[in-house]
């Protein structure tokens, strides 16, 4: 998994002196940044993105880096974000919700969640796949007491938004 | 020949409107504007005197005139907010300017500060986050999630600014205690600049869709209710909708004056209308945020 620091770049394409990502012209020089790293691995393996030191993420820059990002990107590969703070958090779901899109946040306590439009059933699925690790729409069945192709329904419905990741008939979060 | 325009004695958001009235009368007289009587003035009033002169000077080429107040202790307190450092560009001073040292105040948390590209909008957050959030904490109970969001609804009013305007602007943030409706510390945050205004900036994309009603207050109901840009990007157009959400969820106030209208989200605790039409006109955007103290702040309930 690719994983990219963001404080990092905003220390490379803007300036050293800040800790915020605030601002359009600066969403904008760090999804940039984001999309040449991204070029660089052609392979459509997920990309984590990393909030780590970063303090405020204001809307420009949430819509900038994380919205317009997977609006133009996220059909591609799946996207991670991680170390996400409270406040980040809402400001990513609010720019998402607008879009209609998700993405996977692993929050800074390590909790992995889906932010952003999703309906409540799929939701409660990705909830019990992360809690498993890995599971087969059976398993997931069982444990939410769904039929098994609505179990299948919804972990088809979470890989085609890239939120989970499949293999050999089973499903689990595109965690690191 | 010089018209006078005297600043109100108690000089904030709802004077502001009798300050303009004055402004607004007659056209191409050199302005004086006479402030030797005002006893208190908000940062709306110190921001909006400053759009004033600014637009005022780019008008007749000619710096208008400012007398400054009377009171020593209330041009002291205009020194510390940081006025009179921007004021000689757009001023001819009459008085004498006091000599203060950089504010230390707690109740200054962001001095008069300029506002022009994208780079004054991370020192304005950076400076917020710095000296700003244990105040916040301590004095109006936010939690940190809340200061965060306040850093938020800051960079986004600053922002419309270095997008919108055409010109520069200013912000600046206080906290005191609310006298007239809420018996409770505030912070205020004021944003104002004298650029070209919502209409202006809305109306190759939104005139055409309202017709004979485009005006200022439907432009500025595009932007604060419908969320619509300029740009027709889908992404932009959020900030004004992010910084509504932010205050309706800490039950604070937003107003936003633009030509003729003013837009208010108006809290439980306020008094204000939603929507005014036909005040006199003045230049630019002038923006107010006032999140009040919340339970279990030291200022909860702080007297008048």
């Amino acid at each position: 998994m690719q994983r990219i620091d963001l404080m990092d770049i905003l220390r490379r394409t803007v300036s050293d002196d800040y800790g915020d990502l605030v601002t359009r012209r600066t969403g904008q020089a760090v999804r940039q940044a984001i999309e040449q790293e991204l070029a660089e691995d052609a392979d459509g393996q997920p990309a984590a993105i990393d909030f780590g030191t970063v303090r405020l993420l204001d809307l420009s820059c949430a819509d900038e880096i994380v919205g317009r990002l997977l609006r133009e990107q996220g059909g591609e590969r799946p996207f991670v974000l991680l170390n996400v703070t409270e406040s980040q958090r809402d400001a990513i779901a609010f720019v998402l919700e607008r879009y209609r899109l998700a993405v996977v946040v692993q929050e800074a306590g390590g909790e992995l969640n889906v932010v952003g439009e999703v309906p409540e059933d799929a939701r409660r699925v990705f909830g019990v796949l992360v809690e498993a690790g890995m599971a087969d729409p059976e398993t997931i069945a069982q444990r939410l007491d769904l039929s098994p192709e609505a179990a299948r329904d919804a972990l088809e419905s979470l890989r085609e938004r890239r939120l989970v990741v499949a293999s050999a008939g089973t499903y689990r979060a595109p965690v690191v | 020949m010089t018209r006078v325009v005297d600043v109100p004695s108690h000089f904030d958001d709802r004077s502001f409107e009798q300050f303009v009235e004055a402004f607004a009368t007659g056209a191409g007289d050199r302005v004086l504007f006479d402030a030797h009587a005002t006893q208190w003035a908000s940062p709306f009033g110190l921001v909006g005197l400053l759009a004033a002169g600014q637009a005022q000077a780019e008008r007749q080429r000619e710096r208008p005139l400012l007398t400054l107040p009377a009171d020593r202790d209330v041009a002291h307190y205009w020194a510390r907010a940081g006025f009179f450092r921007y004021a000689t560009e757009y001023f001819e001073l009459h008085g004498k300017v006091p000599r203060v040292a950089a504010s230390g105040e707690s109740e200054v948390l962001l001095e008069v500060t300029p506002v022009r590209v994208a780079d004054d909008v991370h020192g304005v957050v950076d400076r917020i986050q710095q000296r700003a959030a244990a105040i916040l904490s301590r004095e109006l109970g936010l939690e940190a999630q809340a200061t965060m969001g306040f850093a938020m609804a800051l960079s986004e009013a600053c922002q419309n600014i270095v997008e919108h305007a055409g010109t520069g602007g200013w912000v600046a943030v206080q906290t005191y205690n609310w006298r007239r409706t809420l018996k409770r510390r505030v912070v205020v945050i004021a944003v104002a600049d004298a650029g070209i205004g919502f209409r202006r900036s809305l109306e190759a994309t939104q005139a055409k869709r309202y017709g004979d009603r485009w005006s200022d207050a439907t432009a500025l109901e595009a932007a604060l209710v419908q969320g619509v840009s300029r740009f027709r990007d889908p992404g932009r157009g959020q900030g004004l909708a992010g910084i509504r959400r932010y205050l309706g969820r800490w039950s604070g106030k937003l107003g936003v004056r633009s030509g003729t209208a003013r837009f208010n989200l108006v809290p439980p605790w306020d008094d204000d209308v939603p929507l005014t039409q036909g005040l006199p006109d003045f230049p630019g955007s002038q923006v107010l945020m006032i999140i009040p103290a919340q339970d279990g702040g030291e200022a909860g309930h702080a007297a008048h």
